[in-house]
């Protein structure tokens, strides 16, 4: 049985309808990875399974439970983190887990057994201090503690690593990636990175549905002759030119600014992205013997010639174009 | 009801931790101990300046005061304690909306009802306690000073005036819930007490409006009876419930 079952689900705002007949299914024991653009409706989609928002048609199943807005009966399974989550600042860690636990009703024994271990787990068992001293990564583990608090089934974590430090965000991804074991994982993200980091699924949504959905591997075979990586002029030459990727641009970073502007003339339709740096439109890969042997023939050194990896903007494009 | 003794303490040790219990604490022992001093410094002050004012022209008598003096003053000091009192819980609620500190604990399955009644209990409890602190205090002073028998109906001014705080405190949790804003929370508590107020200037229902049991002096000097106050005291309790039945509707609904 999948852990949570959403089928036509639709929430609107006035007259935007934001979420608009979403299907969704996540199998248990998954690392999901719910991607979408800033204001696609993932945080709109999230507290609608949490029941904290009002569906305004739809169902959502949580462990096969139906979830009804107000009500607490399917609260037990999931373990929720919000994007930005928020504490009592004058508590510390231990005291808010406690608070949470007694309002799930736990045990006294267990909850300081999971307590301890969980803010072991999230790197917290030191801290002593008030919540209001907390950085955000602090915060943010802390979130990932309660919600791993009364051991959901689902724990949905809402952008954990928007607004993170590179270490912030990489400790966060290895808490995620390690309770894969204990529980199926909800993340929404727009940083494609960490879902290739850490998911097994993954799901798009865009225009208020979900555009794809399956596996990574089955997405990136959608994703045919994609691939985002992004090289040093160097290894980019020693790329089979099979492997051509029409959403990717060739970037420029000259030595000098006026070598640019020369550039500029020969290549109008560059875009200049500073004072040194232009990036061109077009199939990057077909353009880029042309551009080489004019860089070669007027005796231009650049300082990095690069490929500039598609943005999930470009991506959602695409699938959704299909 | 577990979740209903854990959000109540929970609500109890943020007063402490937030020194809001230390505030209301100050505040209303402020005003026991400052109404008798006034009241006992009146007549020197009134001398003191009385060169002054007679050269304006305006003679000063002999200034009797008495405990019925300082009670008078206590209650017009006590309006003022509960503007600040209402200001300080004003966001009590909003401020959970504001910081969406709220959000998890719903999501745990945390019974709405439990957040509303523990806020609107723990704000009536340090209302209840500032009132028996700053009444106990304006009391000893009072009779230490003078004889407390010369003001009348003590207990039940005091009473009538807990009653129209009370009911101040509860309109601020509906106003709260709809509109989610402190700014709403003031301004539905001041739309409300202005409504009683103009009620109260038509003579039909004057008796009936909570605004009246502001108006403890015929009280303390036995003009009025307390049976007077009583129907009104009724209406106010039942403004009290309709306003948390009225939150808790509201609430029980509103997206966080």
């Amino acid at each position: 049985m999948n852990v949570l079952e959403i089928a036509g689900l639709t929430k609107r705002f006035g007259t935007k309808t934001v979420i608009d007949h979403m299907d969704l299914s996540i199998p248990p024991h998954s690392v999901f990875g719910f991607i979408g653009q800033n204001g696609a409706g993932k945080t709109t989609t999230m507290k609608m399974i949490t029941g904290l928002l009002k569906p305004d048609g739809g169902t959502i199943r949580v462990c096969g439970e139906k979830v009804t807005f107000g009500s607490n009966k399917t609260s037990r399974w999931i373990g929720y983190l919000p994007d930005v989550p928020e504490f009592y600042g004058y508590m510390t860690a231990a005291q808010y887990l406690a608070l949470c636990g007694e309002i799930t009703g736990m045990e006294r024994e267990n909850l300081r057994e999971a307590s301890g271990r969980l803010l072991e787990l999230v790197g917290l068992a030191d801290s002593r201090g008030c919540i209001r001293h907390f950085s955000r990564g602090m915060k943010q583990r802390l979130g990932i503690a309660q919600a791993l608090l009364n051991g959901p089934r689902l724990l949905i974590c809402d952008e954990p690593t928007s607004a993170l430090d590179p270490v912030g965000r990489k400790e966060i991804l290895d808490i995620l990636a390690s309770v894969k074991d204990q529980t199926t994982v909800l993340f929404s993200t727009h940083v494609l990175s960490d879902v290739e980091r850490i998911c097994d699924h993954a799901a798009l949504l865009s225009g208020g549905r979900i555009a794809v959905q399956g596996t990574l591997e089955e997405l990136k075979t959608r994703r045919n002759k994609e691939s985002n990586r992004s090289a040093r002029a160097e290894h980019s030459l020693r790329r089979p030119y099979e492997k051509i990727v029409a959403k990717e641009t060739l970037q420029i970073e000259f030595q000098t600014e006026k070598d640019l502007q020369q550039f500029r003339v020969r290549y109008p339709s560059g875009e200049a992205v500073d004072r040194t740096t232009i990036r061109l439109p077009g199939d990057a890969y077909e353009d880029m013997s042309s551009i080489l042997s004019d860089l070669a023939q007027n005796h231009v050194p650049v300082r990095k010639l690069e490929l500039l990896e598609p943005t999930l903007e470009d991506l959602f494009l695409e699938v959704t174009a299909q | 009801m577990k979740q209903w003794n854990v959000m109540l303490r929970k609500e109890l040790s943020e007063q402490i931790k937030t020194h809001r219990a230390f505030l209301v604490l100050i505040l209303f022992c402020l005003v026991g101990v400052i109404s008798p001093a006034l009241t006992k410094l009146m007549p020197w002050m009134f001398e003191f300046m009385a060169e002054d004012l007679a050269g304006s022209g305006i003679s000063v008598g002999d200034i009797h005061v008495d405990a019925l003096t300082a009670w008078t003053q206590y209650f017009k000091n006590m309006q003022l304690a509960l503007i600040a009192f209402l200001i300080l819980y004003s966001q009590t609620l909003t401020g959970e909306f504001q910081r969406g500190t709220l959000i998890i604990l719903l999501a745990k399955g945390l019974r709405r009802w439990t957040v509303l009644l523990s806020k609107l209990a723990a704000a009536l409890l340090f209302w209840t306690a500032g009132c028996a602190a700053g009444f106990l205090i304006n009391y000893a002073y009072t009779a230490y000073f003078w004889d407390n028998r010369a003001a009348e109906h003590l207990f039940f001014s005091a009473f009538c005036f807990y009653l129209l705080g009370a009911w101040l405190i509860s309109l601020i949790f509906p106003a709260s819930v709809f509109f989610q804003s402190v700014t709403a929370a003031l301004i539905g508590v001041c739309a409300g007490f202005l409504a009683s107020y103009l009620l109260g200037l038509l003579p039909a229902v004057r008796e009936y409006v909570p605004s009246f049991l502001m108006d403890t002096p015929p009280l303390l000097t036995g003009a009025a009876s307390s049976s007077e106050y009583l129907p009104c005291a009724a209406v106010t309790l039942g403004l009290i419930l309709l306003n948390t039945a009225v939150s808790l509707a509201g609430f029980r609904k509103a997206a966080v």
